[in-house]
């Protein structure tokens, strides 16, 4: 079955080809449960009230705390140009918020029998098994200039792939050490088994600009394909590319 | 001591496959495992999924529920071989090069005083011109951020949206 929903303000969608609409279903409850939970754009999440101070750090629920976990690492890891505090707007954990709660939605989808699926976020990825047997889930790359072609062919069994790329007008990524629009890449693709992981790579390589070329490359079992300004492309040996 | 690493890891690295492809005796005493006779070498073969880079405590924290780790294909002819450590001022320096034939694809640091988790692994990456296509896909990666991108995304074609 395949179902598409928004929330988050993204198009998800789920192609599940061993489950039955019901576990499907749970899946989509849980991404708005996570979206009502962890939106700053809701007064009463409970990121919105710790941001007005409504709730100290211990009294948060352990799912925040491990959001808050990961922000607070790769935001080390970068310098500060990922941040999940940005000036003037208060707290934000969107960026990780999105990768972990999609994986927990196919986290979901395992817990309950299926083997084979397909999740896709507002264009980030997880799946798991084989579509048809003996192949991978094809995950094309979609390509920076031109919308309806792919740069490359990622074969993917259970992993996750993630893209932080500029292509949609009026949508940025800061820099969170200027405040200002990143320069230098245009696409940031990364393969990994978990796509809190993925997604916060990307994003966070992307803030860094052309030096998120080198720092990702070197992040823990993470494989990359990446676009710079110049349209050359900077790819890991691991990349799982896919042969047509 | 930042730009130090790579450089130096990279000397290292250039210098690995003069040790391997050495006719001569291995030497003895000043150079580690990486000068191992070629039997040894063969032996390090199978453990190229695993290098044995030390933890920092800076290490990318896990998150719960995650799937299991995607299989990764290997090709037959890849080794991993420990260069010797170095003594800089800033410290020791100790990297690991990954050979597949006789091409480098992996360079690691073993052992670097700086901290840094960024700075712990070197890999190589393959620099290539971008390329368009139009291959049967089943999904695609690549923000649609906003409703309106998605529906003239190929993702919306994909997932037969009207």
């Amino acid at each position: 079955m395949r179902r598409v929903e928004h929330i988050m303000g993204l198009p998800i969608s789920v192609d599940l080809r061993d489950g039955d609409a019901a576990l499907a279903e749970r899946a989509f409850a849980w991404l708005r449960e996570a979206d009502d939970r962890f939106s700053p754009f809701k007064p009463d999440s409970e990121v919105s009230r710790l941001d007005r101070g409504e709730l100290t750090r211990e009294e948060l629920t352990p799912d925040l705390v491990e959001v808050l976990s990961l922000c607070d690492w790769y935001e080390e890891s970068t310098g500060g140009a990922f941040t999940a505090t940005v000036p003037g707007r208060g707290l934000d954990p969107c960026a990780v918020v999105k990768g972990w709660a999609v994986q927990r939605a196919a986290d979901i989808l395992r817990e309950g029998g299926a083997t084979t699926y397909c999740v896709n976020a507002g264009g980030d990825v997880v799946t798991a098994g084989e579509p048809e047997p003996g192949k991978p889930w094809r995950v094309g790359v979609r390509h920076p200039d031109i919308a309806d072609q792919v740069c490359v062919v990622l074969g993917v069994r259970d992993g996750a792939v993630a893209t932080s790329a500029l292509y949609e007008r009026g949508q940025h990524i800061l820099d969170g050490r200027t405040g200002r629009p990143v320069a230098g890449i245009l696409s940031v693709t990364i393969f990994a088994e978990d796509l809190a992981i993925a997604d916060t790579t990307a994003t966070a390589a992307f803030a860094l600009g052309r030096d998120g070329i080198e720092w990702a490359a070197a992040q823990e079992d993470c494989e990359v394909f990446i676009v710079d300004e110049d349209r050359r492309v900077f790819s890991s040996p691991g990349l799982p590319v896919h042969i047509c | 001591m930042k730009r130090a690493i790579p450089v130096l890891a990279l000397s290292v690295a250039g210098l690995v496959p003069v040790w391997l492809y050495s006719p001569g005796p291995a030497h003895e005493g000043e150079i580690n495992e990486a000068a191992a006779a070629p039997e040894a070498q063969a032996q390090t073969q199978t453990q190229t999924q695993t290098p044995a880079a030390p933890k920092t405590t800076g290490s990318a924290p896990k998150t719960t529920g995650s799937t299991p780790a995607p299989q990764q294909q290997q090709q037959a002819q890849t080794r991993t071989v420990s260069g010797p450590a170095v003594n800089t001022s800033e410290g020791t320096v100790q990297v690991q090069v990954t050979f597949q034939g006789t091409k480098i694809t992996d360079v690691k640091a073993l052992r670097a005083p700086n901290s840094n988790p960024t700075r712990m692994a070197l890999p190589l990456l393959r620099e290539s011109a971008l390329k368009a296509q139009s291959a049967d896909i089943d999904t695609v990666s690549g923000a649609t951020a906003t409703s309106e991108g998605y529906k003239q995304s190929l993702q919306a074609a994909i997932d037969g949206a009207r």
